[in-house]
């Protein structure tokens, strides 16, 4: 049984690696210029689904402000671009830590809260993020603590390794499966068990010493840390942020795609990458208005939550595994 | 008998003159205007609008569109017909960059004609300037069209245009102290009011800059805003559509006379005055950054003649549509100078970056682009005025003053046009 389950899951890991090699070494040769541009925001965009995921995989807690705080990850990483001459990946990294600190302080007073109540309140604090994006605007190489100036915006450096658009998909790749990678060392340690605990009964984790305050605060900030990091890629990739691109009702579509493609799973983050932004490009380019990917979106929402609670993910994994078994 | 039928012969025959020469005069010119379909290899040239909430500027390349096919039914670039490929960039700066990656690098395109934009330019100023591809632009309302080495419009922006409007309200109607409404975009709404703020202080005036969330428009609270500021005179730094609801929430509350109202060029639009009504009649100011829609001038003429063949029944055929045609005339007048056979993305943008005093009636000044790090050709217009369901030219030809045109002033002394 051990062997069956080791080599099961040695299939899955080589099946993660193909899956990167592939998008790292061969996608971004083959493609056109726009399906890189496509590709980096879906890439970008799976990281903060991942994010999404494990708030809900691991806790069963709702996140409706996962693109605000994309937008505050964007908005420091602008904002350290053009006051410091600090290396990318290091302005990348602070961006993150801030956004998850920011995330961490916001899910303080939701802490009480779970289900409907709890997802409202982050949606309360996306249309917050929102109404404050369009107060203080992002950053353009303005002076002064906002660094807004009425002019062009100044210029964002990408990292000296990924300068072009086919370099910066590889490198987006890249950072994206670290941060994937990073909350799995979480999930198969300590914070992972304590998760585990929680969501089963949170009297019985606190019986036997968890301290649910601090995990739960730890999966948020967490989540927070790896949608800074998203924030901090986009801003490379598209060099300028805008107030009208993080609102409230993003971060309810996102989350729901996320349903879609499948909580717990990294292929479900990539599912729902590809739908959030994908989708709508290939129905741009074939001429066709990008908004009936929504109906798309709700339809694959009610056959997720009706039919395939697992999301996509869940139903190649058993897909795969019958086929599997039917090949022995 | 002979002579009755004779005198009638004579009144049939004019009568047919007269009329085949109002056909003729319906007849549009376009490039080389032979009268033959192009059928050599295509010539890719692109153009990105914005047409989404809360603004629509598709009419720089709807009439760019309907040029170019007018051109390719009259021999093309000498020969070549121009593929012209749009996309709309939906006010979304990601798809902003998608499409203009797609028509740059994967599409080829020698030149993009046409764009009009809040959101493109900004994202991809420098995408045009390392792919040395230059955009003609035709609707251009954020500053990075008018501060990049590739980028030049036909239209003036918010910032001339507003500057034009604030200075007829000074000089004619008595304006002490402004409100410049617009949208909260920094390279938009806060630069153009910026700058107006400066012009009115040149002049000892005031000025009280509104800007409103794009994505979320409250016009009452904007209207209350400027009521509470205690300004005399309201600017309506706006797409036409904004703008317009601004209007109506000042007509509900009887606001017409409170205060003096000018707009930059987006509410010169033909179908405005049917939204306006009477009570607007010599109320509304509006600054046009080309000619007016009734002109009689020959360029004007044509666009109209270019627009009734060419164009779709959606087409908008406001003044960025006029700029549309200027950017496309001029671009195939560029073009045809060359040889067909040379006609590649580099070669286009030095015989653009050549260009230098071209002029039509629809511009108060000459059309230029000149190899610089900035453009602002055009930067002169007219003063308007709404009255009796029609815009009315209340001030020809003037052009503004303003530090911002420091730099243009020095390029137009460069290449001889002013002295």
């Amino acid at each position: 049984m051990d062997v069956i389950s080791h080599f099961r899951q040695e299939s899955r890991t080589y099946a993660a690696l193909g899956f990167v090699a592939i998008c790292v070494i061969v996608l971004p040769v083959v493609i056109d210029s726009i399906w890189v541009k496509v590709l980096t925001s879906a890439v970008i965009f799976t990281l903060a689904a991942y994010g999404i995921s494990l708030l809900y995989s691991q806790l069963g807690l709702v996140n409706l402000s996962q693109v605000a705080l994309i937008g505050v990850g964007g908005w420091i990483m602008l904002r350290l671009n053009y006051a410091v001459q600090l290396p990318f990946e290091l302005n990348l990294l602070v961006s993150a830590v801030i956004t998850a600190f920011i995330g961490m302080i916001l899910a303080l007073p939701a802490m009480r809260m779970k289900g409907l109540y709890l997802a409202l309140i982050t949606l309360m604090v996306a249309g917050g993020f929102q109404i404050i994006f369009s107060a203080i605007q992002f950053p353009n190489g303005g002076a002064g603590f906002l660094g807004v100036a009425l002019q062009s915006p100044g210029e964002m450096r990408r990292p000296l390794i990924a300068e072009s658009d086919t370099a910066y998909l590889r490198y987006s790749i890249i950072v994206v499966v670290l941060g994937v990678m990073l909350a799995a060392a979480h999930n198969r340690g300590r914070p992972g068990r304590a998760w585990a605990m929680i969501r089963k009964s949170e009297a019985n984790a606190m019986a036997a010493g968890v301290n649910v305050t601090l995990y739960k605060l730890w999966c948020f900030t967490l989540s927070g840390f790896l949608a800074g990091v998203s924030g901090g890629l986009l801003a490379g990739a598209l060099k300028i942020l805008d107030a009208k691109s993080f609102p409230a009702g993003e971060s309810i579509l996102l989350f729901a795609l996320s349903i879609v493609g499948g909580v717990g799973h990294w292929m479900g983050a990539v599912i729902a990458g590809f739908l959030y932004r994908v989708v709508p490009a290939i129905f741009n380019n074939i001429g066709i208005d990008a908004d009936l990917s929504l109906v798309i979106f709700g339809a694959a929402l009610l056959h997720a939550i009706m039919t395939a609670p697992n999301g996509i993910a869940g139903q190649l994994s058993s897909l795969f595994q019958s086929l599997g078994r039917q090949n022995k | 008998m002979f002579m009755r039928n004779m005198g009638l012969a004579l009144i049939l025959a004019m009568g047919l003159i007269s009329y085949s020469q109002g056909v003729m005069a319906a007849e549009p010119e376009c490039g080389a205007n032979t009268g033959q379909k192009a059928t050599g290899d295509p010539i890719v040239v692109g153009g990105i609008n914005g047409n989404a909430p809360p603004g629509d500027f598709s009419g720089g390349t709807d009439a760019a569109a309907a040029y170019f096919l007018c051109v390719n039914d009259n021999g093309g670039i000498n020969g070549r017909p121009i593929k012209y490929i749009v996309e709309n960039d939906q006010w979304n700066p990601e798809l902003a960059a998608q499409v203009a990656t797609k028509l740059v690098k994967d599409d080829g395109v020698v030149a993009l004609v046409g764009n009009g934009s809040v959101v493109s330019m900004a994202v991809n100023a420098k995408l045009y300037k390392d792919e040395d591809v230059m955009a003609m632009a035709s609707a251009c309302a954020i500053s990075d069209c008018y501060e990049n080495s590739n980028i030049v419009s036909t239209n003036q922006g918010p910032l001339p245009s507003g500057i034009g409007a604030l200075k007829f309200a000074v000089e004619e109607l008595g304006t002490e102290h402004a409100a410049c409404i617009g949208f909260n975009i920094p390279n938009n709404g806060g630069w153009a009011c910026d700058w107006a703020g400066k012009y009115m202080e040149s002049v000892g005036k005031k000025s009280t800059a509104l800007l409103m969330d794009p994505s979320a428009v409250d016009l009452n609270s904007v209207y209350l805003q400027a009521l509470a500021e205690g300004v005399d005179t309201i600017m309506l730094m706006l797409p036409a559509g904004p703008a317009l609801g601004i209007l109506k929430v000042a007509e509900e509350q009887d606001g017409g006379d409170t205060f003096k109202w000018i707009s930059p060029t987006p509410l010169y639009d033909p179908t405005v005055p049917e939204a306006l009504g009477d009570y607007w009649n010599n109320k509304l100011y509006v600054n046009i950054e080309l000619g007016p829609f009734n002109s009689d001038g020959p360029d004007n003429q044509n666009w109209i003649a270019v627009m009734d063949k060419y164009g779709e029944d959606g087409d908008r055929r406001d003044t960025f549509s006029q700029s549309g045609y200027l950017s496309a005339k001029f671009f195939v007048d560029t073009l045809l100078k060359m040889d067909p056979a040379e006609i590649n993305r580099t070669n286009v943008t030095k015989a653009i970056k050549g260009i230098s005093g071209l002029t039509s009636d629809l511009l108060c000044g000459p059309y230029y682009v000149g190899d610089f790090d900035r453009h602002m050709p055009n930067h002169a217009g007219r003063m308007v005025v709404y009255a009796d369901n029609e815009f009315k030219v209340v001030r020809d030809c003037y052009d503004i003053e303003s530090s911002y045109l420091d730099s243009i002033r020095q390029q137009e002394r460069q290449l001889k046009l002013i002295q």
